[in-house]
């Protein structure tokens, strides 16, 4: 087990973290389901190589515009971000189902339309792409990306996204603008896509459409649900384990998305808030936690002794009282 | 004007094998209101099973073709009470449902790839290559009896929502499920029987499916067409998705035949967009409100 | 004109063929309470999603202190200063109580999400104005001591409690009840009486009310408005209303009897 091997890993993980990320936020905190962020991916891993591969020198490769690595990624992030406003804009003032439709027919459309498009190269690829993707970038990324979301979910903001995913009419009557609030929630998982997108295709030095089908897209979900719906500390563990976890666990390829698929089905009808129940491994969240679990064991404790004084009454008075 | 025709009919064809996909998703919608996004799995598993009845029971295609539906019949029920009752019973949020709609899809899939493995198979030929002529048009003959058999299948299903006290229940599910529990009618059988039908529409456009392509583990991506189908025609109405997928069958074909055939799987995203930008609720879809 | 926080004129709704709600016109005084009673299905709850937004009206208009508001955006309409608890509670059940409390307070507060990002100090000086806000409605209300209770553990009557707290966090002028006493025992609706008399003085808002319990509509309703079928049956005072043989018979059918 040498480091460069666990290196990639890390890396790996570290990117898959951040798209990860922008989907715990969008499903996990806002209730929304997308089947095409891979199609986000794609948008930032191709435009942010087309801002960082060097002009073309030889007929026949692909050229870019030689720009600085800090380019491409913002570069990348906006144009998915762009892209999912759009979307957006067509599909998060109709029910639920339209807006899963509508992605899985993003991104689709999205790896569709860069196979056939020859100037990226097609079906087959776009390689050369410099590779600026440095563990220590990844992990600044990953850091930064872990501290908007987290100072995000605990604002006013945040919790009108949970608000949303809990009960959005109840949301709405709570003053709440529900569009705005979901568009939020997609641009800004769009945009971290496409981030990871761009470190993603500066990591493996060339980029195909086919890396960014829907398999990539539900893996990604997978993640989040694995972790837990509403939980950052647990996308970031999930990321770690479900992208080491294959690495480690080779000759059980085949059968590892048999057990991803089963177990999601399970993680639903039985314990939704995955691997971290919902909370969160944080000072506030642990203390959350414990205060919860102390209220309920307060409250059941007063109901017991209720209870109790009630039964004596009764006996006491030896009559037929009581709650109805 | 005779390749017109000829694209119009190549169109339609494949349109019935849409229509047959999008009409057992848009049932299932029309009760739940919730995409089974298994779907295509099953879809896939009818194809399988359908030759596996061919090649390895040895059936003859009728019997084969009984048995295939059956078979994802079953399967969808299946489906329903593992991933999905268990949901209902707690009224999840309809997020949970998708989500598990997604892992039985991902398990339906990869158990082929894991067990039966990835390589695609081909239909023993059932019937004659050559197509009939019709004057200028020549139709294949599998093209003419997949239709014909869909129009069979859609009607009866038709027949059998409209005229018996099952398909009235159905109906009345459809607008208002609790309204209808009240009512004494014992919805868990409704919903059983909708998933039963709609798992049998699946195992016949599976089949179907397969013997004009190849069957393959992924087959159930193609109903993503058939997802967009029903939104064109009218999300939950089932003269709407036979509409809807019989005009992208044609659409789709005139695209590919005039244009390129490059895009051809893109002109259903293009219907998509359109549809929802201009006429979400589809051709056939009426506005439905929430009550609060 | 006469100070009127509510006014609606000749609402009409429509689902397909029927019309649930069919030329309703009633007014609510500021400062009132007023019920709005029927019989099952008579469309109360729908005049409630009228005048909240969440359903567009077929016809007719909703002023709200003289302003129209039907067919407006339901959280422009609370924001305006009109808020609703539900008949089937909603509350936001996997939240504690105070957190409840606390995402209905948002509009208290200003800071954009940049600054939310940054941790900027208008972040931190409203956060802690929003916290001591849903502190306080809590205290009051009495559920300070069950602040961090997840809200679906809570028992049935302390959970639409929790919503009328959730309600009054938006600070709203009129307030919609819909069925607040619905599975309470005579002690709850007494104390649930005595409750939003006080929460009308406090905060110095309206209440409309629908209520099946006619003793918490008798006792507090100065107004009432009885829907019958989707249209109104009989307007006015408790005696009035009570007394007007429309309504005995609509709800007794006419034998009389005693309702419950």
């Amino acid at each position: 087990m040498d480091w460069t091997y666990i290196q990639g890993i890390l890396m790996l993980a570290g990117i898959n973290l951040i798209a990860v990320l922008g989907l715990c936020l969008l499903t996990g905190f806002t209730g929304l389901f997308s089947f095409g962020h891979a199609g986000f991916m794609a948008i930032g891993a191709y435009i942010g190589a087309l801002m960082t591969v060097p002009p073309a020198t030889m007929a026949g490769n692909i050229g870019g515009f030689g720009l600085p690595f800090a380019v491409g990624i913002v570069a990348g992030g906006a144009a998915a971000g762009l892209v999912s406003w759009l979307l957006g804009r067509i599909t998060l003032n109709l029910k639920g189902d339209y807006f899963c439709i509508a992605t899985l027919g993003f991104g689709e459309a999205v790896r569709l339309i860069l196979n056939n498009v020859k100037t990226f190269g097609g079906a087959r690829g776009w390689p050369g792409v410099p590779q600026y993707s440095t563990v220590w970038a990844v992990l600044v990324v990953d850091i930064i990306a872990v501290l908007f979301l987290a100072n995000l979910v605990r604002s006013r903001h945040g919790r009108n996204m949970i608000a949303v995913r809990e009960e959005e009419l109840a949301a709405q009557i709570a003053g709440i603008d529900v569009f705005k609030y979901k568009m939020i929630a997609l641009i800004v998982s769009a945009v971290y896509a496409g981030v990871a997108g761009v470190l993603f295709g500066h990591y493996m030095t060339f980029i195909q459409p086919k890396m960014f089908s829907m398999t990539k897209s539900t893996e990604l979900t997978i993640i989040v649900i694995f972790g837990g719906l509403g939980s950052i500390s647990g996308s970031v563990l999930g990321a770690l384990v479900l992208t080491a976890l294959p690495e480690l666990l080779r000759a059980f390829d085949i059968w590892r998305l048999v057990f991803y698929g089963a177990a999601v089905i399970l993680i639903m009808i039985s314990r939704p808030k995955g691997l971290m129940g919902g909370m969160e491994l944080s000072p506030a969240g642990l203390r959350k936690v414990a205060a919860a679990r102390r209220a309920r064991l307060a409250f059941r404790a007063e109901a017991l002794r209720e209870d109790a004084a009630e039964g004596l009454r009764a006996e006491g008075e030896a009559s037929p009282g009581g709650k109805a | 004007m005779s390749q017109f025709l000829q694209q119009l009919v190549n169109g339609l064809s494949i349109g019935s094998v849409y229509a047959l996909m999008a009409v057992g998703y848009s049932l299932v919608y029309s009760i739940m209101n919730f995409s089974n996004f298994a779907h295509g799995g099953v879809i896939m598993l009818g194809a399988y099973f359908g030759f596996f009845s061919l090649t390895s029971l040895k059936l003859p295609f009728a019997a084969a073709f009984i048995l295939a539906s059956a078979g994802t019949a079953l399967l969808a029920v299946l489906i329903e009470r593992v991933a999905y009752k268990p949901l209902r019973d707690r009224r999840a949020p309809f997020l949970y449902f998708i989500i598990s709609a997604m892992g039985a899809s991902i398990l339906l899939e990869n158990i082929v790839i894991a067990t039966i493995g990835p390589t695609f198979r081909t239909y023993p030929e059932i019937f004659a290559r050559e197509p009939i002529s019709l004057g200028v048009l020549s139709i294949g003959r599998l093209d003419l009896i997949m239709f014909f058999v869909s129009a069979f299948c859609l009607a009866g299903l038709i027949l059998f929502i409209e005229k018996t006290r099952i398909g009235k229940a159905i109906q009345a599910a459809a607008y208002n499920m609790k309204a209808c529990a009240l009512m004494g009618v014992n919805t868990d059988r409704v919903v059983l029987i909708v998933f039963a039908l709609g798992g049998f529409l699946a195992g016949v456009a599976g089949v179907f499916f397969g013997m004009k392509y190849t069957v393959y583990p992924q087959i159930g991506n193609i109903t993503t067409k058939s997802f967009i189908a029903a939104v064109f025609g009218g999300l939950g109405s089932l003269p709407g998705a036979v509409i809807g997928s019989v005009l992208l069958g044609i659409i789709e074909t005139l695209v590919a035949g005039y244009l390129s055939s490059q895009y051809r799987d893109l002109i259903a995203f293009v219907i998509l967009i359109g549809v929802l930008i201009f006429r979400p609720t589809g051709i056939m879809g009426k506005s439905t409100e929430d009550k609060a | 004109m006469s100070a009127n926080v509510l006014e609606v004129k000749g609402l009409t709704k429509r689902f397909g063929g029927l019309a649930a709600v069919n030329d309703v016109s009633f007014d609510v005084r500021e400062g009132g309470i007023s019920g709005l009673i029927g019989p099952n299905g008579a469309g109360k709850t729908t005049i409630f999603n009228l005048v909240t937004g969440v359903y567009k009206v077929t016809a007719g208009e909703v002023s709200f202190q003289g302003r129209r508001i039907e067919n407006m955006e339901p959280y422009k309409i609370a924001d305006l200063g009109v808020t609703r608890t539900f008949q089937n509670i909603r509350l936001f059940k996997n939240l504690s109580v105070f957190d409840n409390v606390l995402t209905a307070c948002h509009l208290s507060a200003k800071y954009t999400i940049p600054e939310a990002i940054l941790r900027l100090p208008r972040f931190r000086r409203e956060e802690k104005v929003l916290a001591d806000k849903a502190t306080f409605l809590l205290e009051i209300m009495g559920l300070q001591d069950r602040r961090d209770i997840q809200a679906n553990n809570l028992p049935y009557g302390l959970q639409r409690r929790l919503e009328i707290v959730r309600a009054l966090a938006l600070d709203p002028k009129l307030l919609l009840l819909d069925e607040p006493a619905a599975g309470m025992n005579p002690d709850e609706t007494e104390q649930l009486m005595r409750l939003i008399s006080e929460i009308r003085e406090r905060f110095k808002l309206s209440v409309l009310l629908i209520e099946h319990h006619m003793d918490l509509v008798m006792g507090i309703c100065e107004h009432i408005v009885v829907l019958n079928f989707g249209q109104k049956l009989s307007e006015g005072s408790a005696d009035t209303v009570s007394s007007d043989p429309k309504v005995m018979e609509a709800y007794l059918g006419s034998s009389g009897g005693n309702k419950c």
